[in-house]
Parts: C-alpha cells; sequence; structure tokens
C-alpha cells in the first residue's frame, strides 16, 4: 500500500531533488491523520490499492514549441528550477492559502504521484493554443495521482485544459490530484478543468495557485461527476492589483456527493476576486458549497465577490452553503450572495406555453444557467461533449 | 488625510457602577454535587428539580469546551461563583427594595421606564431576582409574570412540562452548565387570544465580582396570544472575568405573537454565553430584536425552530464591537414545516480592534416546501485594526423552497461621504447619518428608550480633515 517501500520504486529513475520530495511528502503523509468530510458522510475514507497510469495524456503539442512541458515523473535536468517554485508555496506569507483540500491528501499526492506535468511559459511569451491534457482512466488505469506545476512568467499569456474522464461506467477509480499555478507580474493564465468520472469513482482535487502583480488567473471548474468529488481551490492574490476569478459549474444526480471549496486570499493592495457558481441538484445529490473570502490586513481597496445559485430539481436533494467572509483591512469591498430554489414556475410555465414539454423546458433553463460558463471551454468538442453529457442526464 | 471617523463608545459609567457587595449567601467557588444541592436547599425546591440540575451537572462534566468560535482559556471555571443570594427579599412594591439595589435599578431606568410604557417589570440582582410586578388588568387576564423561583413552585405542572424541553443539557456545555446552576430569570404565561398590548420587561443586573449568572427565562404563549418581552442586561465591571450562561426558552403556540427585544451591555469582562431557542406553531410568530454592545466575548445564536405551517420568524440584530470585544452573534432558523417564512436581518460595526462575528444557521428540511427565507448581514469597519468576519450557513433538504442570501463587507463610502458633501453637509455629519442610517432598519425596530440608547452609542464626533 503506500508505504516506503512504494516510495522507493517511484523513485527509481527520477531525478534526485524531486525524489527527495517525494521522501519528505511521504514523512509528512505517514505522521497525519487524516480529515473527514462529515457534510457528505465521508468518514474514514480508505484509499484503494496503487497502481500505476501508464497512458499518454498529453495532446500532441503543435504550435507550442516555446513553451516548456516536462513530466514530473521523469528524470528531469531543469528539477532545481521546479524545486524553486515550488518553494514559494512554503512562504509564511501565503500559508493561510497554501492548503489544499486536506494536509493528508495533498501531502500523499505529492508522494506518490504517478503522472503529473511541469508547464512553463516563458517570459512574453504568448501562446495562442490551448494546452491540452487529458487524463482518461480505464481497467488497466484505474489510480490517478497528478502533480501538476504550471508557471506563467511574466507578461506570458497561456489556458490549459484538464479533461479528466472514463469511458467505462463500471469502473471503480480514484483521482487524487494537486495541480499548484504561478502567475507571474502581467500574465493571464486561464485553467479549464473537466471532471466527468462515473458515479462508482471517487475524486479529491487540490488546486492552489500564487498571482503576482497585475497577473490574472481565471479558473473554469467543470465538476459533474464522481460518486464522492471533494474539490478545493484557493488562490493567493499576493500583490498590487492581483486578479482571479473562479467560473464554477456543478452538476450531481442520482446519489452522487459533492463538496466544493473555493476561497480567495486577499493580501495585496487592489486586488480583486469573484467567484461565481452555477449549480443543479437532481435526484437524492448532495452538495457542499464553501467560498471564502479573505481580506487579509494590508489588502487595502481590495474587492471581492461571491455568488452561488443553485437549482434544486427534486425533492430529495441536499443543498449546503457556507460563504464566509472574513475582513481584517476597513478599506474594501466584499460581498456574498446565495440563492437557491426551484425553476421560476412563470418562466417554465411560459416556455410550456409554446409547446415545449416540461423536461425540455426545464432542460433549456439549466442550458441557460450554465451556457455562459461552458462557453469559456475553448476547445468546441469538449464544449459540445460536455453539453451533451449535462442535456441527457437532465432528462433522464 | 484620509482620517478615520472617529465613533465613540457609551458611556459606560452609569452601568459599570459597582456597589458594595453585599449578600445573604454566596455558593462556594467552583462545581461539586454539594454545591448543587446547597443551592436547591437555599431555594427550597421540589424534588424533581434537584434531580435535573445533579444530572444536568454529570452531563456538564463530560462535555468538552467548544473548539469553534471564541478563545475561553481565560475564564476559570472553576472559580466562577454561581450562586450569589443578594440581601433582599422579592419586592413588588419598589419602595421596598434596599436601598442600594433600587438605586442602581433607579440610575438605569427600570421604574421610571415601568410607569411610563410596561406592562409589568422584574429585575434580578446577582443570582435572585429583586423585584417582579405586574399590572392589574394583566393579572385579571390571567397573564403569569413572575420569577422562575416562584413559578417552580406555584406552577409546577406548566414549568414542569417545558422547563429545559427546548434547550436540553444535552446541547452543548454551557446548557448543561446551566441546567446544574441556573437561578432567577422571569416566568411568562399569556392565556389563549390575551393581547399583552405593553412590553414586559426584565432587567438583569450582575453585581458580584468573579460570578455567575445563569438566569432562566421560559415564555408561553397560548394560541392567539400576542405579548412583547423585553430583556436588558448590565454589569459593572471588575477584574476578574464573570459569566453569563442564561437560557431562554419560548414556547409560541398557534396563532401567536411574541417579540423578545434585547439590548445586551454587559461589562467589558464578561462571558456571554447565552442560549436562546423559540418553538414556533402553525401560524405563530416570534421576533427576536437584539442588540450586542457588551462583554468581552459573546457566543449567542438565537435559533428559531419554525414547526407549524406558515409559521413566521424575522430576526433584526445589531452588533457593536470595540477595543477588547470579540462579538460571535448570528440567528438560526429552522423551517420545519410547510410555507413557513423567516427573515433575518443582521448589521455589525467593528472599530478599535474589535471583533464582530456573524454566524448563521438556514436550514429547510424535507417537511419545508413553499418555504421562504431571506438572510442579509452587513458589516461596517471604522479602521484597519478591527476585524469582521461573516459566515451565514445554509442547509436545504428539499427543493420546493426560496432562499436567498446577502451579505457585505466594507468602511464609509467615500462617494457617498462625496456626494452629502457637495449637497452642502459637513464631512463629520456626513459620516454620521451614514453609520445612523446604517444602523436604522434595527434602530426603528428598538424600544424608544433602547434607540437613545443605541444613538449614544454612535454618537459621532466631529473630527478629522477633508481627504
Amino acid at each position: 500500500m503506500y508505504n516506503k517501500k512504494l516510495v522507493d520504486n517511484l523513485t527509481t529513475g527520477q531525478s534526485k531533488l524531486l525524489s527527495s520530495r517525494r521522501r519528505e511528502s511521504f514523512d509528512l503523509f505517514k505522521n497525519l491523520t487524516q480529515g473527514d468530510y462529515k457534510r457528505i458522510n465521508l468518514i474514514d475514507y480508505q484509499f484503494p490499492e496503487y497502481s500505476p497510469y501508464n497512458k499518454e495524456y498529453l495532446k500532441d503539442k503543435k504550435g507550442q514549441d516555446e513553451l516548456l512541458i516536462k513530466r514530473m515523473t521523469d528524470n528531469l535536468n531543469n528539477e532545481e528550477e521546479i524545486l524553486n517554485y515550488l518553494d514559494q508555496f512554503k512562504d509564511k506569507k501565503v500559508e493561510k492559502g497554501n492548503q489544499g483540500l486536506d494536509p493528508k491528501y495533498l501531502a500523499m499526492a505529492e508522494a506518490f504521484y504517478n503522472t503529473g506535468l511541469f508547464i512553463k511559459v516563458p517570459k512574453n511569451v504568448e501562446l495562442k493554443l490551448p494546452v491540452e491534457i487529458f487524463y482518461e482512466l480505464d481497467q488497466e488505469n484505474p489510480v490517478l495521482i497528478d502533480n501538476n506545476l504550471i508557471v506563467a512568467e511574466e507578461n506570458s499569456r497561456l489556458t490549459v485544459v484538464i479533461d479528466y474522464r472514463m469511458q467505462d461506467q463500471n469502473l471503480e477509480a480514484f483521482h487524487n490530484g494537486l495541480t499548484r499555478v504561478i502567475v507571474k507580474d502581467n500574465a493571464v493564465l486561464n485553467i479549464v478543468k473537466v471532471q466527468r468520472f462515473n458515479n462508482q469513482s471517487d475524486n479529491f482535487d487540490s488546486n492552489i495557485s500564487l498571482v503576482s502583480n497585475q497577473g490574472e488567473l481565471n479558473w473554469i471548474p467543470i465538476e459533474l461527476g464522481g460518486r464522492n468529488s471533494v474539490t478545493n481551490n484557493e488562490n493567493t492574490l499576493m500583490n498590487d492589483g492581483s486578479r482571479a476569478s473562479i467560473s464554477s459549474v456543478y452538476f450531481a444526480d442520482g446519489d452522487r456527493k459533492m463538496d466544493l471549496g473555493f476561497k480567495m486570499n486577499h493580501q495585496g493592495r487592489h486586488s480583486s476576486s469573484e467567484i461565481e457558481s452555477k449549480g443543479v441538484l437532481k435526484d437524492r445529490a448532495q452538495k457542499v458549497f464553501r467560498g471564502d473570502l479573505y481580506f487579509q490586513k494590508g489588502a487595502s481597496q481590495a474587492n471581492g465577490s461571491e455568488k452561488e445559485e443553485v437549482l434544486l430539481l427534486d425533492k430529495t436533494v441536499n443543498s449546503d452553503s457556507i460563504p464566509a467572509l472574513f475582513s481584517e483591512e476597513d478599506n474594501v469591498e466584499g460581498e456574498h450572495a446565495v440563492s437557491a430554489g426551484q425553476i421560476d414556475e412563470q418562466r417554465l410555465f411560459y416556455l410550456m406555453s409554446r409547446g415545449l414539454t416540461k423536461a425540455e423546458a426545464k432542460q433549456l433553463m439549466v442550458e441557460a444557467a450554465f451556457n455562459p460558463i461552458f462557453d469559456k471551454i475553448p476547445l468546441n468538442d469538449l464544449k459540445g461533449s460536455v453539453i451533451n453529457d449535462v442535456k441527457t442526464r437532465i432528462r433522464s | 488625510m484620509n482620517d478615520k471617523t472617529e465613533v465613540n463608545d457609551i458611556d459606560r459609567s452609569l452601568h459599570e457602577e459597582k456597589n458594595v457587595e453585599k449578600h445573604r449567601y454566596q455558593s462556594a467557588k467552583g462545581l461539586t454535587p454539594e454545591v448543587i444541592k446547597e443551592i436547591s436547599r437555599e431555594k427550597d425546591e421540589p424534588e424533581w428539580m434537584l434531580k435535573f440540575r445533579l444530572k444536568a451537572l454529570k452531563i456538564y462534566k463530560n462535555k468538552e469546551v467548544p473548539t469553534w468560535g471564541a478563545d475561553i482559556s481565560d475564564l476559570d471555571m472553576d472559580n466562577i461563583i454561581t450562586y450569589v443570594r443578594p440581601d433582599a427579599d422579592l419586592q413588588s412594591d419598589w419602595d421596598q427594595v434596599p436601598e442600594e439595589i433600587k438605586d442602581t435599578f433607579d440610575a438605569l431606568g427600570i421604574p421610571e421606564a415601568e410607569k411610563e410604557s410596561l406592562a409589568g417589570v422584574g429585575a434580578q440582582y446577582d443570582s435572585e431576582v429583586v423585584y417582579h410586578n405586574l399590572k392589574e388588568e394583566m393579572v385579571e387576564q390571567g397573564v403569569i409574570y413572575m420569577d422562575m423561583e416562584n413559578a417552580v413552585k406555584q406552577h409546577e405542572d406548566l414549568v414542569k412540562q417545558h422547563f429545559m424541553k427546548l434547550i436540553t443539557p444535552n446541547d452543548h456545555k454551557f446548557s448543561a452548565l446551566h441546567g446544574a446552576v441556573w437561578s432567577g430569570g422571569s416566568f411568562v404565561y399569556v392565556p389563549a387570544g390575551v393581547d399583552v398590548n405593553i412590553p414586559l420587561q426584565s432587567y438583569f443586573r450582575q453585581n458580584a465580582p468573579g460570578s455567575g449568572q445563569f438566569e432562566h427565562t421560559l415564555i408561553i404563549l397560548e394560541e392567539g396570544a400576542n405579548a412583547h418581552f423585553i430583556e436588558g442586561c448590565s454589569a459593572p465591571k471588575y477584574s476578574v472575568n464573570n459569566l453569563h450562561a442564561g437560557a431562554v426558552e419560548l414556547f409560541i403556540n398557534k396563532g401567536a405573537k411574541l417579540r423578545y427585544s434585547t439590548i445586551e451591555n454587559w461589562s467589558r469582562n464578561m462571558y456571554n454565553l447565552n442560549t436562546k431557542r423559540a418553538l414556533v406553531e402553525e401560524d405563530g410568530v416570534i421576533e427576536w430584536v437584539s442588540g450586542s454592545f457588551g462583554s468581552k466575548v459573546s457566543m449567542l445564536y438565537p435559533m428559531s425552530i419554525l414547526k407549524g405551517a406558515r409559521a413566521r420568524a424575522e430576526f433584526t440584530g445589531v452588533t457593536f464591537a470595540a477595543e477588547g470585544q470579540y462579538l460571535d452573534t448570528g440567528a438560526q432558523v429552522i423551517h420545519d414545516a410547510p410555507d413557513t417564512t423567516s427573515t433575518v436581518n443582521s448589521r455589525s460595526i467593528a472599530k478599535d480592534g474589535g471583533h464582530a462575528y456573524y454566524r448563521g444557521l438556514l436550514k429547510a428540511t424535507k417537511n419545508a416546501h413553499g418555504a421562504k427565507a431571506s438572510v442579509s448581514c452587513e458589516s461596517l469597519m471604522l479602521d484597519n485594526e478591527s476585524k469582521s468576519d461573516t459566515l451565514p450557513i445554509m442547509k436545504l433538504q428539499t427543493d420546493d423552497i426560496d432562499v436567498g442570501h446577502e451579505a457585505k463587507v466594507g468602511r464609509i463610502s467615500e462617494e457617498a461621504v462625496f456626494y452629502l458633501m457637495s449637497r452642502g453637509i459637513s464631512e463629520e455629519e456626513a459620516k454620521a447619518m451614514i453609520v445612523r442610517g446604517f444602523v436604522e432598519p434595527i434602530a426603528s425596530e428598538l424600544p424608544l428608550e433602547y434607540a437613545v440608547e443605541l444613538n449614544n452609542l454612535i454618537n459621532l464626533e466631529l473630527e478629522g480633515t477633508i481627504g
């Protein structure tokens, strides 16, 4: 299982510094107690047996010559650079925003990752085409532990799309991921993450970012799958004018359970953030939405907003919302809003009076809520298939 | 440049005046079954109450101190005196109350208010109620308003049926403590259809140092009854920490309506860990009006349980946290029946390093179809030494509901100040107007004398230059 022997195996053939980082993480992992997710009844979760992931997960790199992409599991010659970037997350100042979804899951991902990429877009480089990463789990590759580091150097521009998916509806798969992101001065980075696991699989994902002066980071997390899906997305807006946004969509049906956390940690002056989340719950689905806006002392003239809208389609759903606003600075503007309820009866009635069936009308309303965010997916194929998936599931 | 608006604290001298400590009986420090038995014997209570106290004490010993919220490690539980009997018997004629105690309540304006606008008054000094009075016409209609001790004896069945049924010793450590050592408080019973059209008021005053006040308030409104209850609290400031762990249980039957107003102005060494709950039946209404200004630490989350169809809850609260204060307050509403509605409106102000925390819960159970709820929290920060946090939790277990929530934090808007100044108003006055406007929705809900108190509190000083 997840022991020293496995770490030894994993470090064979891997470069030195990254290997020793694995071992450090293992030491942490050993001594940590695992957190529970009581609100979705996920208690004493047992990690399934380790298994390697041997498939290709990077789409060919046309037009990406200027980009640096390395597999974290390889024997790398630029590992010092990677370590330097990783060390930036250890800074005391960012500690508040460097927790991941749970220290144990975080240490697990860093000790036992079986995939993962280091992606760097150099200074002043602007990439037109998105980088596409797809992890497709199957019988031979049922465990995915990805450790990614994405860096946008000064004044660069990049979009990364990561698609987590599976075809096999009976597979019991497991994902515990970690994506660290650094956005330097004036850079713009967009990250789209789509998760469409089947309802037998468990998904855990930590996303942690640092955004510098005038840097901009836009997340588009689209959570559609998993039996249990626990994700965390935390951003530290370190300097003047750092910006981050999260445009999230979640859809849970059947007996799926989701615990989604979003955090904006304002440190820099004039930093700004926006969290927008649109969700739909159906059947017996359970979901927890956690949105935290922190204004640390010194973040004067920062502004942050957070908005969650959730449509409840059945009596048997369970919807928890925990929006939090913490402020240590007076010269800020922070607000959050939540609205929850059914589809507006009048609108539904109007659509039905135009000849749509109730199911069609409902589907149209859900699409209307989701589409502004789906439109941010830069790949048409992916967007089309996501829209299709949602359509089918709303109707069933 | 950019000077901050100065908001002055309320003049506390009135509330913090201490009297020479005089008491007839004081329980030993700390908590043992012997102390509990002693308190019960002093009060000459029925056997069941003593049993209840001892059971609660056991629960108390086994419960952990909550790890969230305030740091209460400064509170030395073993050294809190749980029971202090003042050197006075219960009176219903104001002139009979000992001079010193009377002066204290006079200074607080209690008998004066009674003459003018109250249907009844109760005053508690340390652990015991020293004065209780109810207007004759109310007595004639069958209204009961008396201190809890006498209610336990005179209306034993009624009390036994309701006492700590809504808040049980199992709920948390401080409700268990309350169950073990409760003393004093008011009992109100309004028969079916009776409208107590002028407010009833109880005032709690804690004089002995290093003591705890654990009053129990039990209010029962029968079908269609209507009442307004006002609770006021204060204590002089000693160097040792005092504890207030009262309990308020409100039973609102079919179609009844209760307004429960509180102005809490404990001195700044008080740990205010109060528990309040209302159970509302069909078409019943609970209205909470709550002002939290005093205490060192407050953890107070009044809960409304909407158990009957179309029951309604309204919460209007203002919290003002100044230097050295950590005020953790908020409303809890549980929608457990169809077509229930609730409105929560909270405003908080933090200044001089004060920490205001709104922590609320909104829950809609499977039975709550057709429920409507809205929560609105606004926080104003007057400087960047202070902290302001908002954490409204929502838990929805059915689909046919309409829930909305909004929260905001920020400081006085410069644009608004600028606009008012462009209309010929001075900067100071403009800022004062904005702060007054900020708490206006709450101030307008308060009884007049408390609205005045609130206004004093937000007595803005002219300070600062144009930025």
